[in-house]
């Protein structure tokens, strides 16, 4: 769908919904990357005449920015204090760089293997650590039955970073942060340690408790 | 005489005076002229087979994944599909352009109603 028909649709499509957004429907989303202006070109021509919503703050074109990593970052922060957060992962990071390089000069043989790229094994972590599915608690007849019911990819991605950084914070006072969270991340990376354990766990819990799936209902 | 109780009783009770018992109209006697959308919602369980066979997939391979990719994306894939159309049904919900039929949505319903209105 082009960019055209999908602001025709918006601005016909008028309903009574007030929308909490301070812009209203008809602006369209801006695209900070460069590379990603010049790709889609011919659509954006089409945009001469229309509204667009401002680049949020925090927005850059750099090859530093990543998704996972500022979204991890946000989760990190505690009240507001987000320069903190951002040495503690850069922290993580080097860390993880250290451990990995040292890890490739050991290695014997196979050294296309080792994955030093700190960001790449995020990615990996999160994905390893990923559910697929949750139970939430329905009533039925007095009773809480613990019911499996599927759940979104963004829920998914929020689980595997909120878990990823519990194990991280669940340590001893003298071990860092950084520290605690370099090693949750290479573990999950690898498919192993505790976050995966407690992924797995959480599937198994599912799947004892499949007869309980028709239940969803409200 | 002694009138024996059971020719009372045969006879029945009395009916109560009408005056003593005015009639009270607690909830309004008639229908009111809307409907709630709450039966619109629908039922909330969706691929409940590709569940079942993703249960059983991961059963047998001891809750690894990578053995159980083709049900793990079966089972996204339906429920992405189901969270489309739960979507696109609530868009047109909103849209709420009434049209003849019989088959209308509660905001149809409702839209209808506000147009032509119980007599009071």
């Amino acid at each position: 769908m082009s960019f055209l028909t999908r602001i025709v649709g918006k601005s016909t499509s008028f309903s009574g919904i007030r929308l909490m957004s301070v812009y209203p429907q008809h602006y369209v989303e801006p695209i900070v990357q460069k590379d990603k202006q010049i790709e889609q070109k011919d659509e954006l021509t089409k945009l001469h005449h229309i509204p667009i919503k401002a680049a949020l703050n925090k927005s850059s074109d750099t090859v530093f920015h990543d998704d996972t990593k500022e979204k991890l970052l946000n989760y990190i922060t505690k009240k507001g204090n987000s320069a903190l957060a951002r040495t503690l992962l850069s922290k993580a990071f080097e860390l993880i760089k250290r451990t990995q390089t040292e890890r490739l000069n050991l290695a014997k043989g196979d050294k296309d293997k080792v994955i030093t790229n700190a960001e790449v094994l995020l990615k990996q972590a999160v994905e390893n650590c990923r559910p697929l599915l949750q139970v939430t608690a329905i009533k039925r007849g007095g009773v809480t039955y613990q019911v499996p019911v599927p759940i979104t990819t963004k829920r998914s991605y929020f689980l595997a970073m909120k878990w990823l950084l519990e194990a991280a914070r669940e340590k001893e006072r003298k071990v860092s942060l950084p520290e605690k969270l370099a090693w949750e991340i290479l573990d999950a990376a690898h498919g192993q340690g505790r976050v995966v354990k407690r992924k797995d766990d959480l599937h198994r819990q599912c799947e004892a408790n499949r007869a309980y799936a028709h239940y969803r209902w409200s | 005489m002694r009138v024996p109780g059971a020719l009372f009783a045969a006879r029945g009770r009395a009916p109560q005076s009408e005056s003593d018992v005015p009639f009270q109209e607690i909830l309004p006697l008639r229908l009111k002229n809307t409907v709630s959308g709450k039966a619109d919602s629908g039922s909330d369980v969706a691929c409940l087979q590709e569940m079942g066979q993703l249960f059983a997939c991961l059963k047998d391979n001891e809750f690894t994944e990578k053995y159980c990719s083709k049900e793990i994306n079966q089972f996204q894939r339906c429920f992405k599909c189901y969270m489309d159309r739960k979507l696109e049904a609530k868009k047109t919900v909103n849209q709420g352009i009434v049209q003849p039929g019989s088959n209308l949505n509660y905001k149809q319903l409702n839209k209808y109603m506000r147009r032509y209105p119980n007599p009071v």
